[in-house]
């Protein structure tokens, strides 16, 4: 028979020396299957279960309550053999064999519930104590929230990479047509200066030699070139652009009393001194000059 | 059970007056209930079952382990906790701490090495008693489940069809129940119904699973949370003591499981080491170079023997 002593020292003591005893005592229960002694004397391995003492013990612990104490609900799935080995090998499906139980066990025991007239359903201004604290639900909270938001980074990424590709590809089809549109446009010049002898002809036939500007594409607008006509004015009228309009009198911005209302410099009043003596006027140089001539 | 946890009614001062509302209640529900149906069985809504369950360690657990000891304790409003048992103190002691303390049934967790968590449940005074390895643990904290329910609410218990089929089964089953169940009227716990504990014999193993029920009408739950699933190993008689009444013959110990894996790791180490010797046996024999003959000069005497 084994007996347990202590067992935090080994899991089980077997005991050999009323083994006679136990075994004839096994022998009528019928179920034994204590160590036995093979041919070679090597002990085999052997496991106890003992199923009268088992039922024994089971009934001293039961109680006679009513189930509204225990509130316990046998489920039966009735799953097949084939397929619980699946589930014992499928995480997922397990997790659902156990959902499943508990959904069944739980409809059962409200409606036992229910019968019995007892309010099972927590009225919704009853606030209390929860298992998990606010705090630790709000981390659950931020957790999924945050997985969302990865999740949708993740995915506009991704659309945005396809995105890049495709722009790519589209790109390089604009560049391939611009290309074989500049080169037939060359070509076509090269057409004209070569066919310019013939443009009469060519008029005679109405022959449009240009190539077709209408093609939809917008003509580049040179910046500066915009700039500098807006500065010096380009295309109009010329003729009255520089003439005095009232407006034009009237404007007296250009005026500074800096410059404009000193004195007139003139020979007589010029209050330098010294410095180069003034050159003289173009009729005196000439006569100047013929004097020195005829000398 | 000793004789004073069933103590049929307590007196009514006894009753904290903080707590002394919810029994009101209960007996209004009861005279409505008398009302509409008379016929029930069930006559007064009182706390007659008194069942206590002390859920403590012994030292040398680690963290994890006590969380998912707290995480029970959260779930069993009729639990009541102690310090750690000393080693030195030996199991048997268990039994005089949980008179002590008035609890007619003990949980108790210890763990090896800091890494094998075994469980022991026992009916106090006379036993049964059994001992699990704990495996597969998740805490309520680490487990991120959106499910959540009363503190104290009273749990609806389901169980497989699996457990009624073997005697020692049957056993755990009733075992388990009286641990988990909360008394009907138990002045800590609520008059609600929000949550479902899952019991599944699977694969050799208990599995435990807490649901939050959602929807009472449609029966949707969200789980709440902790997990683990128990391996049995041994059932005793008595409590922490008497005859082995079962032996669970697929258990192996952690130990055994992991020198197993050592062996067949040297084992594959071996393996590799015999194939490189083999290799390293083959001679490599040099080929003979034909152009060495061009060099050689007959001797007279080998004129002679080839006549």
């Amino acid at each position: 028979m084994i007996v347990l002593e202590n067992p935090l020292l080994e899991d089980a003591i077997v005991d050999e020396d009323d083994g006679e005893n136990s075994v004839e005592e096994m022998e009528i229960v019928g179920a034994l299957k204590s160590g036995k002694i093979s041919e070679q004397g090597i002990k085999t391995i052997s496991h106890v279960n003992n199923i009268p003492k088992l039922k024994e013990r089971l009934e001293a612990i039961q109680m006679k309550l009513p189930w509204i104490e225990t509130m316990d609900v046998t489920v039966d799935l009735k799953v097949p053999t084939e397929e619980m080995k699946l589930v014992i090998n499928d995480n997922f499906k397990q997790e659902m064999l156990f959902y499943k139980q508990s959904q069944i066990g739980a409809q059962q025991s409200i409606a036992r519930l229910k019968s019995l007239g007892i309010t099972t359903q927590r009225p919704e201004d009853f606030f209390a104590e929860m298992v998990k604290s606010d705090e630790h639900m709000k981390r659950i909270k931020e957790k999924l929230i945050s997985k969302q938001l990865t999740m949708e980074r993740t995915e506009k990424v991704t659309k945005m990479r396809k995105m890049k590709k495709l722009g790519k590809k589209v790109q390089q089809e604009v560049l391939k047509k611009r290309a074989e549109d500049k080169k037939q446009m060359l070509d076509n010049v090269k057409k004209i200066r070569k066919g310019k002898a013939d443009q009469e002809e060519a008029d005679n036939f109405e022959i449009n030699t240009e190539p077709e500007t209408s093609s939809g594409k917008k003509k580049e607008i040179n910046r500066k070139r915009k700039a500098k006509d807006s500065k010096y004015g380009f295309g109009g009228k010329k003729k009255i652009a520089k003439k005095n309009t009232q407006e034009s009198y009237k404007d007296v911005s250009s005026f500074s009393s800096r410059i404009h209302s000193k004195p007139k410099r003139s020979a007589k009043n010029d209050k330098r001194k010294g410095g180069k003596p003034q050159r003289p006027g173009k009729i005196k140089r000439a006569n100047m000059k013929s004097k020195s001539k005829s000398k | 059970m000793p004789d004073d946890l069933v103590v049929a009614q307590p007196p009514e001062d006894s009753v904290p007056s903080k707590k002394r509302k919810r029994p009101k209640s209960a007996e209004k529900k009861g005279k409505k209930k008398k009302g509409v149906d008379v016929a029930n069985p069930v006559k007064k809504m009182t706390w007659t079952n008194k069942q206590r369950a002390l859920v403590f360690a012994a030292r040398g657990i680690t963290f994890h382990a006590r969380h998912l000891m707290n995480d029970l304790k959260v779930l069993m409003p009729h639990a009541k906790s102690d310090s750690k048992l000393e080693r030195k103190e030996g199991l048997y002691a268990i039994n005089e701490i949980c008179e002590m303390k008035n609890c007619n049934m003990t949980m108790f967790f210890e763990m090896r090495k800091k890494l094998d968590l075994f469980m022991w449940l026992s009916m106090v005074p006379n036993g049964p008693s059994a001992r699990f390895l704990v495996q597969n643990v998740h805490t309520m904290d680490e487990l991120r489940l959106t499910g959540n329910h009363l503190k104290s609410s009273r749990p609806l218990l389901t169980f497989n069809k699996a457990f009624d089929e073997q005697p020692h089964l049957s056993l755990i089953k009733e075992m388990l129940k009286q641990m988990f169940a909360t008394p009907n009227m138990h002045p800590k716990s609520k008059p609600f119904y929000d949550h479902v504990l899952g019991f599944t014999y699977l694969d050799g193993r208990i599995w435990f699973r807490n649901f939050q029920i959602t929807d009472q009408t449609e029966g949707s739950l969200v789980e709440v949370g902790p997990r683990f699933c128990l391996w049995l190993i041994k059932i005793f008689s008595g409590s922490f003591s008497g005859n082995v009444i079962y032996e669970n013959p697929n258990y192996k110990s952690p130990n055994q499981y992991r020198t197993e894996l050592k062996i067949a790791a040297s084992h594959r180490y071996k393996a590799k080491a015999e194939k490189n010797a083999k290799k390293a046996a083959v001679e490599i024999v040099p080929k003979e170079d034909e152009l060495d003959e061009i060099f050689h000069t007959i001797t007279q005497d080998e004129l002679k023997q080839a006549g």
